[in-house]
């Protein structure tokens, strides 16, 4: 399996618009929503700068963007053209292609994540403490898995040519609803209701807790984890199905 | 140890209302060749399909090596190129050789795996870059990449031109020649009668003919003669006498026969007193073989 993760990765890495939109994109928007943001003003309700803020909403949308639009495309077109069959005639487990995909998405989600806090430090000069920073890129890290699933279970339930819109409007829903391009605070009532059970809201709301130096609250704890239970499910349920039509 | 290599027992595998496999059963035995001859929809992918445990049957058993499939794929005793079979994108041919290689319990290296199967010229080329023919062999690299006791190839000369099928079957001779099973599907006649040295015949799902080349061809392998008798009537019963006769057509002055034995038919011709003028003597192509075959089965079987 290793061997597939490499190949994986080497070609995650070769793929230079990939990198951008998931390592580059995400800070330069994050210049773009915070650039002229004094240090001073805060986020409704959160005691947090505008910087601060959304450097946590960027990482996240970054992570996001690395775990869910390389792998639920490729998936998608790879059990069409049959390089999925291919591999089931190979040593490979059989959850070791998903893995792959995975581990290489997680790889990449990590430089998208870092790459925002030294934008954020160097350039709009958000300070926290040493293990705020090492808690924030943990937990961004590990909650990415959760849109992970999401990206494999798209891969496995659409077909190649609806895979790229499907994605899209997942990626684009959850990115607006979740407040990663702007504060929910920022919505209509009506919406925010709706927001506080989108898995990225909850996502962003767990490295905002650890800004605030508090304990996230367990609604978001509850939504990420059911969230993941049920992606995860999905995806399973998807590959079990996949498998057997083959 | 004569152990099967292959074994269907009354397997059955259908699509709604379509029976792609219907009660076939066979074994294959260690260092066979054996090509597994059809039109397209005989069920060739299917029983292939099948047999590597990708498809589970209806009903039936399949047994590789006395195992489940997916237990000898796993012990690395299989090696596979589907006509369905796709390819990573976005690698080049060595890296994705070198991944083939990697997943082989016992694998060869890189360097004799890519020269094998002539692919060492565009080993650093990209894989969605490869023309049909190209990216058939790299399919093959895949399946050859380690020591597998088992070779299965879906139509694998689908893409090529003359000269690489030729240097293609030559390498396939190769692995054969090693004491490997190479199982290959193919809807030529030519390949099968080339390569193997056992033809499974498939018509509709089911096993038609079982045999050496030659014997399939001398079951399948009427010949078609067809002249004119420009010199008053025709008697037809006259040419019904004729000996090694399947068919015989007669439309004004024109006579097409089949017959199983050519030579001798056109020699009694001559014995009976007939000048053939425009004679014809061609093999039959392979979907009338079949149909000569499954007429051949049905009248026996009824």
């Amino acid at each position: 399996m290793k061997g597939l993760i490499r190949l994986e990765l080497t070609r995650a890495l070769r793929n230079r618009k990939f990198l951008f939109f998931s390592v580059l994109y995400p800070s330069i928007l994050f210049l773009l929503i915070a650039g002229s943001a004094d240090g001073t003003t805060k986020v409704d309700g959160t005691g947090l700068t505008l910087p601060t803020y959304m450097m946590v909403s960027m990482a996240s949308f970054g992570a996001l963007t690395a775990v869910l639009m390389g792998n639920s495309e490729r998936i998608a077109k790879e059990r069409e053209s049959g390089w999925v069959r291919q591999l089931r005639l190979t040593t490979l487990p059989g959850r070791g292609y998903v893995i792959a995909k995975t581990a290489s998405a997680a790889v990449v989600s990590l430089p998208s994540i870092v790459v925002i806090f030294v934008v954020a430090a160097v350039v709009k000069d958000v300070r926290l403490d040493a293990w705020q920073w090492l808690a924030l890129t943990g937990a961004i890290w590990a909650g990415s898995l959760v849109f992970a699933a999401l990206g494999v279970a798209i891969g496995y339930s659409a077909t190649g040519d609806a895979v790229r819109p499907i994605t899209m409007i997942v990626y684009f829903g959850l990115s607006l609803l979740g407040g990663l391009w702007m504060p929910t605070t920022t919505f209509p009532r009506w919406l925010q209701d709706i927001a506080a059970w989108v898995p990225t809201h909850a996502y962003a709301a767990l490295g905002q807790a650890i800004e605030q130096s508090r304990a996230p609250h367990a609604k978001d704890l509850v939504v990420l984890a059911v969230s993941f239970a049920l992606f995860t499910g999905g995806a399973a349920w998807l590959y079990r199905k996949d498998t057997l039509k083959a | 140890m004569t152990t099967t290599v292959v074994g269907f027992d009354q397997v059955t595998k259908s699509y709604g209302d379509v029976r792609a496999v219907d009660g076939l059963t066979l074994a294959l035995h260690p260092g066979e060749t054996v090509a597994l001859l059809g039109p397209n929809g005989a069920g060739k992918s299917t029983t292939l399909d099948l047999l590597l445990g990708l498809k589970r049957p209806d009903s039936g058993t399949v047994g590789l090596f006395g195992t489940e499939p997916r237990e000898a794929i796993v012990a690395g005793r299989v090696g596979a190129m589907l006509q369905s079979g796709g390819l990573m994108d976005e690698v080049t041919v060595a890296e994705l050789v070198r991944l083939a290689c990697d997943l082989h319990p016992r694998p060869y290296p890189v360097a004799d795996v890519l020269a094998r199967a002539g692919v060492t010229q565009i080993a650093d080329r990209r894989v969605d870059k490869l023309s049909g023919g190209q990216a058939q062999r790299v399919r093959f690299a895949l399946a050859t990449a380690g020591d597998s006791d088992l070779i299965v190839l879906d139509e694998p000369t689908t893409g090529m031109d003359v000269t690489t099928r030729q240097a293609f079957w030559a390498t396939m001779r190769e692995q054969a020649d090693q004491g490997r099973t190479v199982l290959f599907a193919t809807h030529y006649l030519e390949e099968a009668d080339a390569i193997a040295d056992r033809v499974l015949v498939l018509h509709r799902g089911r096993l038609l003919a079982d045999g050496t080349a030659a014997e399939i061809k001398a079951k399948a392998g009427a010949r078609r003669i067809s002249f004119d008798l420009p010199d008053g009537p025709v008697d037809e019963a006259a040419l019904r006498t004729l000996p090694f006769l399947t068919t015989i057509d007669v439309s004004g002055r024109t006579v097409r026969l089949q017959s199983s034995d050519a030579d001798a038919t056109v020699h009694s011709l001559y014995g009976l007193g007939l000048y053939p003028r425009n004679l014809e003597v061609a093999g039959l192509g392979l979907e009338q073989a079949f149909v000569a075959i499954t007429t051949a089965e049905e009248a026996r079987t009824s």
